[in-house]
């Protein structure tokens, strides 16, 4: 198992360095100039030459990227083109609320979804199957902004019952530790501000696990359909367990490999597809800062950031890997 | 059992909804929408409105702007008085003013802050960081600036030396860019100075008191402010809401009192509700399409009149804008000098297919040639390629341009109303656009626009127009050398009236020869709760909220 998990480690580092190297290069090679963007329609030719040679952006693009991985190594992330703030704050200021949305959403997407999928799968062609596989459909279909626009008017303003501006009410007082604001309101156990983030967190949750919901649903649905269809379980019932037993220990277990992996695929997309929700609900995360940094051009958010959700994805792909040998030893046997 | 199961599940949700409602508080807090992060809140360095929406609170200039107005009245300054020739200038100081951070306002600090945006080898002069509107309204750093010295000549009293005559010196000087930082703040703080951690240190009538990025701005009311504070705001919170429905929704729950910028066609709901009120700015902008002059046929000023006369600004005005006037001229008619009121750009297509003709183009248009540039970058004879008839249009949503693909396709029908086979283009995303437009790369017709910065119309038509060396490809190769000998001798009096006289008849030059199609004036709207009064505002956007009371 050590060697298993080592060896899945070491991949990963071809591929990130392989993430750092594309993002560095597309984002030079898009037209568009960080000067030009910064200075706007004030812009001349002069300070526009002057202002590219401050950022560094004359010199040789290997130069760069050297300078840039160099350093990362050593903990120095930079700072950013626009305001000139230091990258590693403006990012811890902003990673937590998007981790804590997406892991919300996912744990309800989860939650949700797999039993959704397993009640289709086994109540095949029923009413409730048709209706939820209709309502996944939707999930799918239905744009974010929508829904979630639909969402703020009804529940925020029309009905008044929740918050829908950012993570916290400005009059709650909370001692931030970890930045995810559940866990440092259990941490500091401030009941007041659990609740508030809670509250803060219904609506734009709801909205953000909308698709990986009615994906997570289908593909379970359609994985226990497999399952369900082969000859042990056949066996297994007619050995005369029970319908119960037959679904929770033999069909689930056997289902299970590829919704595990699609639930880590899912945080991936949720990670770096928070744009939508997030400025919808002034959700302060790293998508509309990283949306904004691209339209303004501002290489050290955009290649930091994009690196630090490629590698998120990366380990949510690890972490499946290692799940998957947990479940199966089969996989584990044939690494 | 299940009943009892119910009622607590139910009393259990009705406890966590209710939970939230915030406790009734005694100071007053005014919550402003905004659409945006501020990039730093030191003025000197930044050049978006949402910083200065936050400093201009906090932090005085010498000269500001009469509310409502583009004209400039004393602040910090109590006098300013210029020798004959307007190159000495000597301005008094208010006395007995301290900084939020406690340390004493005087001559020195106004010494010390405009060394700190002039010359590069000032300590705080950082070169991480771009002073681009000292360079902009004052020619340049060190011996490029116009200001040449500036000296304390007793505690309360400043002089500022010129290189030449500034119309406009003032006006700059009320500007939110110039304002006046605690000089022991920013050398404390370096180029950490207006950081979210750090904010502003200045001598306004609201101090910092934090800034979350993405989330807030928070500052309170100063007890020891120098001056009168009319409105009774205790707290003001600038909360970022960059969806513009959200931020409307954020009203109407009355989690904000105020915002900028509702969507045009949400704005007759607003002003349908009871507890809501809409307001618009004066207008002070432009709206325009500009020809790129390495078009041959747009060097002909019969084609440029013909395409003037087929768009119709008034219509695109009724369409597209929740207010706004249609533009005869590149000042707008807010502008305190230099509107000519006289000059009007019909909507005459039947004329327009007539001058067509007379130009040598009785079929239309269909084609354009591209001349060549030389080795720098100028404009010569020699045909490069010919290419269709191009109507680049703005990727980003302006209050000159509420709609730039929309009203490009609007555009490109009135031209092909009058036989010019136009088709609309995309200049990229608003980089790539910008990019293209300051290397002259936009190869046809483009819009664009302008917001004026400080009420004068050195800072509106003098920016374009003023090139007498040489075309700029930033303004599409134009040049119009009696144009800019106008400009240029505007720039370097002080007399108004001359000055005006000057700009006027630069205005009719462009206008007789449509040197570019000027569409609309736009003003902005904001949208505030009932309970808001005292909300002046501005044609620059520079809102005071030290005028403002929530009454709920």
């Amino acid at each position: 198992m050590g060697k298993f998990i080592l060896r899945r480690l070491l991949e990963t580092i071809p591929v990130i360095f392989g993430v750092s190297v594309i993002v560095f290069g597309l984002i030079r090679f898009i037209p568009g100039d960080p000067a030009v963007t910064i200075l706007g329609e004030r812009a001349t030719a002069e300070s526009i030459a002057a202002l590219r040679e401050r950022l560094g952006l004359e010199r040789p693009l290997v130069e760069q990227y050297v300078i840039w991985v160099g350093n990362m190594v050593r903990g120095d992330l930079g700072r950013t083109i626009r305001g000139n703030l230091v990258l590693s704050n403006e990012i811890a200021s902003r990673f937590p609320a998007t981790i804590e949305l997406s892991l919300v959403s996912l744990f309800l997407a989860t939650i949700l979804g797999v039993p959704i999928g397993i009640l289709s799968a086994v109540k095949r062609n029923s009413w409730f199957d048709t209706s939820s596989m209709f309502l996944a459909l939707l999930g799918v279909s239905i744009p974010i902004f929508v829904l979630g626009l639909l969402l703020i008017f009804f529940f925020g303003v029309y009905l008044g019952w929740l918050p829908f501006v950012g993570r916290i009410a400005s009059s709650v007082a909370l001692e931030r530790t970890t930045g995810l604001f559940l866990i440092d309101s259990v941490i500091s156990g401030n009941f007041v501000a659990f609740q508030n983030v809670l509250s803060h967190l219904v609506l734009p949750s709801i909205t953000l696990m909308t698709i990986p919901l009615a994906i997570i649903a289908r593909i379970t649905r359609s994985s226990m359909l497999e399952v369900l269809n082969q000859d042990y379980i056949r066996t297994a019932r007619s050995k005369g367990l029970a319908e119960r037993f037959v679904i929770n220990k033999h069909a689930l277990r056997n289902a299970l490999l590829p919704i595990i992996t699609v639930i880590g695929l899912q945080l991936g997309t949720l990670l770096s597809g928070a744009v939508l929700t997030e400025t919808i609900y002034s959700w302060p995360g790293i998508g509309k800062w990283l949306y904004d940094a691209i339209l303004g051009r501002d290489y050290p958010i955009i290649q930091t950031v994009t690196l630090m959700i490629a590698c998120i994805y990366v380990f949510a792909n690890l972490s499946v890997d290692l799940l998957y040998s947990i479940i199966d030893p089969r996989v584990r046997n044939n690494s | 059992m299940l009943k009892k199961f119910k009622l607590v599940v139910v009393l259990g949700v009705m406890a966590f909804l209710t939970a939230f409602a915030t406790s009734a508080q005694d100071e007053v807090i005014f919550t402003f929408g905004d659409f945006g992060n501020p990039v730093k809140l030191d003025a000197a360095v930044v050049t978006d409105g949402i910083s200065f929406r936050v400093l201009r609170q906090g932090c005085d200039t010498l000269f500001g702007f009469e509310p409502g107005t583009t004209q400039p009245v004393p602040s910090l300054a109590t006098s300013a008085t210029a020798n004959e020739e307007g190159t000495v200038w000597t301005l008094g100081l208010r006395e007995g003013i301290t900084f939020h951070d406690g340390t004493a306002f005087n001559a020195e600090s106004i010494v010390w802050n405009f060394n700190r945006w002039r010359l590069t080898t000032h300590p705080q002069h950082f070169a991480e960081e771009t002073f681009e509107y000292y360079e902009a309204q004052f020619g340049g750093f060190d011996d490029a600036s116009i200001i040449t010295n500036v000296e304390a000549s007793s505690e309360y009293e400043v002089t500022f030396t010129l290189s030449a005559p500034m119309g406009a010196f003032l006006n700059n000087l009320a500007m939110p860019m110039f304002s006046i930082a605690s000089p022991a703040a920013v050398e404390a703080n370096g180029v950490d100075y207006g950081s979210p951690s750090v904010g502003y240190v200045c001598t306004g009538p609201f101090t910092f008191v934090s800034w979350e990025s993405d989330v807030e701005t928070v500052l309170a009311r100063n007890e020891n402010y120098w001056g009168e504070i009319p409105g009774n705001i205790d707290r003001v919170v600038i909360k970022q809401i960059p969806d513009n429905a959200s931020r409307l929704a954020a009203l109407q729950a009355g989690t904000i009192d105020a915002l900028e910028g509702p969507n045009v066609e949400d704005i007759p709901s607003i002003e349908a509700a009871e507890d809501l009120y809409v307001d618009f700015r004066p207008s002070f902008n432009v709206f325009y399409l500009a020809f790129n002059y390495r078009i041959l046929e747009f060097r002909d000023p019969l084609v440029r009149k013909a395409f003037s006369l087929a768009i119709d600004r008034q219509e695109i005005v009724d369409a597209y804008f929740a207010s706004a006037v249609a533009a005869n001229t590149f000042n707008p008619p807010s502008i305190a000098i230099g509107f000519n009121d006289s000059i009007e750009t019909p909507f005459n297509p039947e004329e327009a297919k007539a001058l067509l003709a007379e130009a040598g183009y009785p079929d239309g248009i269909s084609e354009v040639t591209v001349l060549k540039l030389d080795a720098e970058g100028n404009v010569t004879d020699e045909v490069e390629t010919t290419i269709p008839v191009q109507l680049y249009f703005m990727p980003v949503v302006r209050p000159y341009n509420p709609d730039g693909e929309g009203i490009g396709e609007v555009m490109v029908s009135y031209l092909q109303e009058i036989g010019v086979n136009a088709e609309l283009a995309s200049g990229g995303d608003w980089a790539t656009y910008l990019g293209q437009r300051s290397n002259g790369e936009l190869l046809g017709l483009y819009q664009l626009g302008w917001t004026g910065d400080n009420g004068d119309p050195d800072n509106f038509i003098g920016y374009f127009f003023s090139a007498a060396d040489s075309p700029l490809a930033r303004e599409g190769f134009y040049q119009n050398e009696a144009v800019a000998s106008l400009l240029q001798q505007a720039r370097n009096l002080t007399d108004p009236a001359e000055r005006d006289a000057l700009y006027q008849e630069a205005e009719s030059l462009i206008a007789e020869n449509s040197d570019r199609i000027f569409i609309a004036h736009g003003r902005v709207p904001l949208a505030f709760n009932s309970s808001v009064s005292g909300y002046i505002t501005s044609p620059m956007g520079d809102e005071a909220f030290a005028l403002v009371s929530v009454n709920r």
